[in-house]
């Protein structure tokens, strides 16, 4: 009877210590949320490096403040910010060198001002960008970073990550070697996208003066123009084709004796409308697809 | 005098000292006096304002992608982007064991860059010109700034033809470019890069992309040497390949 008893009670010790184990580890191991708050004056600055894995959000608000909210854990991420005037620094980078990726994470959502400048770099993880106003220059390596409502001189560069960006307006810089980009409805003054691999698509119009380069080394290049625009085209590739779908929206060239080309060709310019704007798309060895819109 | 007259003589001759005739007339004229107030604060809040202001990176880079886009500044453009490339590329070897050797490696193709550029416009004289010019001086700033232990071969036979073709041994600007580029690319293999297997992955698997479409523009090239836009995309594939191999080795030594 006793040693039951004694048994019993060394077994009830054991569970116990042995939940408590799986507790703590748990709660060592959930994400812990932080969420600080900078007042600024004027137009702020936010630099973000995030040197392990996870998302960045940002949004803005009418308020002249700086909201960085993160979710990382605790003993596997440090995550730094510094404020100094109107520039916050921050940044999150390893404690720890775990083969697990979901662990050494770091997402953030920042909540801006309406006018800032942006300087984000993250690894993997989307970057995404709503309703700011201001130069922004975004990195990932394999993250895609997807772009709406913004506006400024946008400098994207990615390593595989792709770029969507809807209803963007002023300047776009994109560079990729496998990522694509898509450029929907913008209003950009002057845009140049480069991918080596990559796809490229411009769905919208071409704003008169702009001028607009789209290069892509083995991908498809595809634009879709509307009636209205006005722009001189210039599509070269090497080994692919040009694809013109827009033949009847095409004159020849009325710059130059250059002769507008047939369907499939390696090269083809012509204009549309007055060719105020400057459309020059290249491709090695992908297509060229010129279309108008419905 | 009149106001008109004097205007003419603040014009020509400054906010110095006046002609008597004028200044009788500034004396009882109060528009003109005004008027002279209105310069004086002028020259004075220039004064005030900052000696020069640099203009910020992104006004170059936007005035060289409008004249490039232009056709305006085609083949400086070509040269900078070189010397670009090869800038980025020289920036993250410094601080690595093997900064001497590619060091020594950058010089070559510099110097023959340097050297060979013209023979892009002068075909017919390149011709004519001394097959060995460019290698030598080279050969001799390697041999003296790297030893020989670490120092690659630079006319190693898996590189170049035989040292009896002695008019083979300068190598190309894009020859060389790609040299250095694999010189760099040796150290990699072996290396934890980030850390992270799906950014690792990313990384090797960009750098095989890009590999691969240099190799294709290089063979494309040797065909065809005239395609500027096949240049154009391999120069610019070569500066995304010194891009990547800056990162991939950032990474690796952000681990190390």
């Amino acid at each position: 009877m006793q040693p039951t008893i004694k048994h019993r009670h060394s077994l009830n010790v054991w569970s116990a210590a042995f939940l408590l184990f799986v507790a703590s580890t748990a709660i060592a191991a959930s994400p812990e949320h932080q969420e600080r708050h900078f007042a600024v004056k004027g137009h702020p600055v936010v630099v973000l490096q995030n040197i392990v894995n996870g998302r960045i959000e940002v949004k803005s608000s009418k308020n002249s403040e700086v909201i960085v909210s993160s979710t990382s854990i605790a003993d596997k991420v440090a995550i730094d910010i510094e404020q100094v005037g109107d520039r916050i620094d921050i940044s999150a980078s390893s404690l720890s060198s775990s083969p697990l990726p979901h662990e050494v994470e770091a997402n953030f959502q920042l909540t801006v001002p309406e006018q800032t400048e942006l300087q984000l770099k993250t690894q993997t993880g989307l970057i995404y960008v709503e309703q700011v106003t201001g130069d922004m220059k975004l990195e990932s390596v394999a993250g895609d970073v997807h772009l709406k409502e913004v506006s400024g001189y946008i400098i994207v560069k990615t390593t595989g990550g792709s770029l969507v960006c809807t209803l963007c307006s002023g300047k776009l810089e994109f560079t990729s070697i496998s990522g694509g980009a898509q450029v929907l409805q913008p209003s950009l003054t002057n845009v140049n996208l480069m991918t080596t691999s990559g796809n490229i698509l411009y769905d919208g119009d071409f704003i008169r003066t702009g001028i607009y380069t789209m290069r892509s080394g083995k991908g498809l290049v595809e634009v879709r123009f509307s009636g209205n625009d006005s722009f001189d085209l210039n599509a070269r590739t090497n080994l692919g084709v040009v694809d013109n779908q827009a033949a009847a929206f095409l004159k020849p060239d009325t710059h130059s004796s250059r002769r507008a080309a047939s369907r499939y060709a390696h090269s083809l310019f012509g204009t549309v409308g007055q060719g105020l704007a400057k459309v020059e798309l290249s491709s090695y060895s992908g297509t060229i697809r010129i279309l108008k819109r419905n | 005098m009149q106001c008109k007259e004097l205007e003419f003589v603040l014009e020509s001759a400054g906010l110095g000292q006046l002609p008597k005739d004028a200044r009788v007339h500034l004396a009882t004229c109060a528009a003109c006096q005004g008027f002279l107030a209105d310069l004086n604060s002028i020259v004075s809040a220039a004064k005030s304002l900052p000696a020069e202001v640099a203009p910020p990176d992104r006004i170059w880079i936007s005035l060289r992608a409008q004249l490039e886009a232009e056709g305006l500044i085609k083949e400086p453009t070509a040269v900078l982007e070189h010397s670009n490339w090869l800038n980025s590329f020289g920036a993250w070897l410094k601080p690595r064991t093997l900064a001497t050797a590619a060091a020594a490696l950058l010089v070559l193709a510099i110097a023959v860059f340097v050297t060979r550029v013209p023979q892009n416009y002068h075909p017919g004289v390149a011709k004519n010109r001394p097959a060995v010019e460019s290698p030598r001086p080279v050969q001799s700033t390697a041999a003296a700034s790297a030893s020989p232990s670490s120092t690659p071969p630079v006319n190693a036979p898996s590189q170049g033809p035989a040292p009896s073709k002695a008019k083979d041994l300068a190598p190309s600007p894009s020859e060389s470019a790609s040299f250095t580029l694999s010189q760099a690319e040796l150290d990699v293999p072996d290396m934890q890069l980030a850390g992270n297997s799906q950014v690792d992955a990313s990384l090797r698997q960009n750098l095989r992309t890009l590999n691969a479409f240099i190799a294709e523009c290089e063979q494309h090239l040797k065909q065809n040497p005239q395609d500027e836009l096949a240049r154009e995309y391999l120069y610019t594939a070569y500066q995304q390949k010194a891009d990547l191999l800056a990162a991939m080795m950032e990474s690796g030594r952000g681990e190390n």
